[in-house]
């Protein structure tokens, strides 16, 4: 079984909060991370593939195909920006580092065959990161 | 362990990486040293399979592996693994991993 990792990074601003919940529970919830002005990480995304090797090429995906499906996916839509206010999927939706990572692997898993996708990890900060394998409950 | 190599791709063009190599093994703790494998033993292994066959080698030219099939970062790992898996105690290896650079890796496992 072999399996293909390729990193990326991006930065962003975002919030935690919620705008149907009061400002004090959302800072109950959240903490700090509620402060309506914003706060920003490096992200760094790690995708994981599997599937089988083109006996011809020897590798798993074309050249660039996962890369030319990030970078116009993923990071023009995410990179420098305000997560909650430029970016539709978390007009509504708290962006999260679980659920980056979800919308990460909902826009990416179309663009990764022949081989399928396996693992989104974001990693917010040094002390914490999220991988998401998939969840067809939560999807 | 790091080691580096050269290979030639398919266009001809030669270039090289500082590669990064990462062997986990399993198996029962032996209950005599504590210890699963003896990790002195580990890398004397990975430098007589890995390091002695292509640090400092090209891929293309220098070993007999790429003659029928292209020297890619996903080959290249799976025949790590191949080799690995021949000289350690039968199903021992549990996986490898190979960076070729920061922004990539390939992990092998059964």
């Amino acid at each position: 079984m072999i399996r293909v990792i390729r990193r990326y990074d991006f930065s962003a601003a975002h919030v935690l909060a919620r705008p149907d919940w009061s400002p004090e529970r959302n800072r109950n919830v959240y903490g700090k991370c509620a402060n309506p002005a914003g706060h920003g990480h490096n992200y760094r995304i790690e995708i994981a593939i599997e599937g089988e090797l083109d006996p011809k090429t020897g590798r798993m995906l074309p050249e660039g195909q996962l890369d030319e499906a990030v970078r116009r996916r993923v990071l023009r839509e995410l990179d420098g920006r305000f997560l909650n206010r430029d970016v539709p999927a978390f007009a509504a939706t708290v962006p999260t580092a679980e659920n980056i990572a979800r919308h990460i692997w909902d826009t990416v898993a179309p663009d990764v065959s022949p081989a399928r996708l396996v693992g989104v990890r974001l990693i917010e900060t040094r002390n914490n990161s999220v991988e998401y394998a998939g969840d067809e409950e939560l999807a | 362990m790091d080691f580096s190599a050269s290979y030639r791709d398919a266009g001809g063009a030669t270039s090289g990486h500082n590669y990064e190599l990462e062997v986990t093994v399993s198996g029962r703790i032996d209950p005599e040293t504590g210890m699963v494998i003896d990790l002195k033993d580990l890398k004397e292994l990975m430098e007589r399979e890995v390091e002695a066959r292509f640090d400092h080698r090209s891929l293309s030219d220098d070993t007999p592996y790429f003659r029928d099939r292209p020297p890619t970062p996903e080959t290249f790992a799976a025949l790590i693994f191949s080799l690995l898996d021949a000289a350690l105690p039968k199903g021992s290896l549990h996986r490898i991993r190979l960076s070729p650079t920061a922004q990539l890796s390939v992990e092998v496992t059964r």
